[in-house]
């Protein structure tokens, strides 16, 4: 990895943290998008545009957008001090989860882009899209073409979920035309 | 929030000229995400989500209230609808052709290529059903900031915290 990658990581793992610790909400919230930010920067450096793509939009933009209006509607308290007070037997949780987490399990897992890894080797499933893709949808970005012809019932699912979410709100809201 | 929750608009020369700039940026790199997204990175759910952004930006900046007036309420409806309509639509018409649900090479048999099924339900179906879901959560949760309704009971418990 670069200089750049670990940057990044230590960038996202810092606003991850801050963003647990900050007691002021709007402070939360703020270092949440600069959070999602940073982690679709982490996906186009990990050669995963389309998920980039919609952190950035998603992550980044439409959560903390929908966030700032709903703290908007509340109070504010005015913070009597910066972070949270540590729950310690959390943060030993936390803290052993970590260590068996990096000691253990991080040095077996493939390293990025390893072209003998399982994921991206075997006939069966990855290579099998990536030489058939264009021949079977004419879509030279493989992704949309799993998403939107291979498993395009799953897509359709989806879709209907988020009409079905987008419903469900205003019912919950009380308001009977979408604005 | 110690203002009046009406007010939370404010009217910045500063954001309106940063979003008047950037707004025909994101609207249309958010339709070349949607109507290419079979050939680069990116795709329907990603191009609607940016073309969605780009109306909350104008709102963040113009005011919601005006926004909300322009984009009338059956404009919204029409858009998330007419999303599951044509993606159903799609589906059905390639079971029509003796086909399977969505099973866009069907479409060949009445000289269409197989890839326009897949970009009519990328297109028609998934930006439409997902800007249009965008843009209505932040007009729904963005709602109690004007009196258009009237006063509400929780517009009452607010003004007593304040």
């Amino acid at each position: 990895m670069s200089a750049l990658a670990y940057a990044l990581v230590a960038f996202v793992l810092a606003t991850a943290i801050a963003t647990a610790l900050f007691r002021d909400v709007l402070s939360t919230i703020v270092v949440f998008g600069a959070y999602s930010l940073g982690m679709a920067i982490l996906y186009t450096y990990l050669l995963a545009p389309d998920v980039a793509m919609t952190e950035a939009a998603i992550g980044a933009g439409v959560t903390t957008v929908l966030l700032l209006l709903t703290i908007a509607r509340t109070t504010r308290p005015s913070p009597d001090q910066l972070f949270e007070r540590l729950d310690v037997p959390a943060v030993v949780a936390v803290g052993a989860f970590l260590l068996v987490a990096g000691t253990q399990v991080l040095p077996e897992m493939w390293a990025v882009g390893d072209p003998t890894a399982p994921v991206w080797s075997n006939a069966e499933v990855s290579q099998y899209y990536i030489q058939n893709t264009y021949a079977d949808t004419h879509a030279q970005n493989a992704v949309t073409a799993v998403l939107a012809a291979y498993r395009g019932f799953d897509t359709f699912g989806e879709a209907v979920v988020v009409f079905a979410a987008g419903v469900a709100v205003l019912l919950v809201l009380k308001r009977e035309v979408f604005v | 929030m110690a203002d009046d929750v009406a007010d939370t608009y404010t009217e910045s020369q500063v954001i309106m000229t940063a979003v008047k700039v950037i707004a025909p940026f994101t609207l249309t790199y958010g339709m070349f995400m949607t109507l290419h997204g079979a050939d680069t990175p990116g795709g329907g759910f990603q191009g609607g989500a940016i073309v969605g952004v780009t109306i909350l930006m104008l709102a963040f900046a113009f005011g919601i209230e005006p926004t909300r007036r322009w984009l009338r309420n059956s404009v919204l409806v029409s858009l998330v609808t007419g999303g599951v309509v044509v993606f159903t639509g799609v589906g059905l018409a390639t079971i029509a052709l003796g086909g399977n649900f969505l099973e866009y090479d069907r479409f060949s048999e009445i000289g269409i290529a197989g890839k326009w099924g897949m970009e009519a339900i990328e297109v028609g179906g998934v930006s439409l059903i997902v800007s249009g879901v965008v843009i209505t959560l932040f007009f729904a949760m963005a709602a109690g900031f004007t009196a258009e309704r009237g006063p509400t009971a929780t517009d009452a418990d607010r003004g007593g915290d304040d």
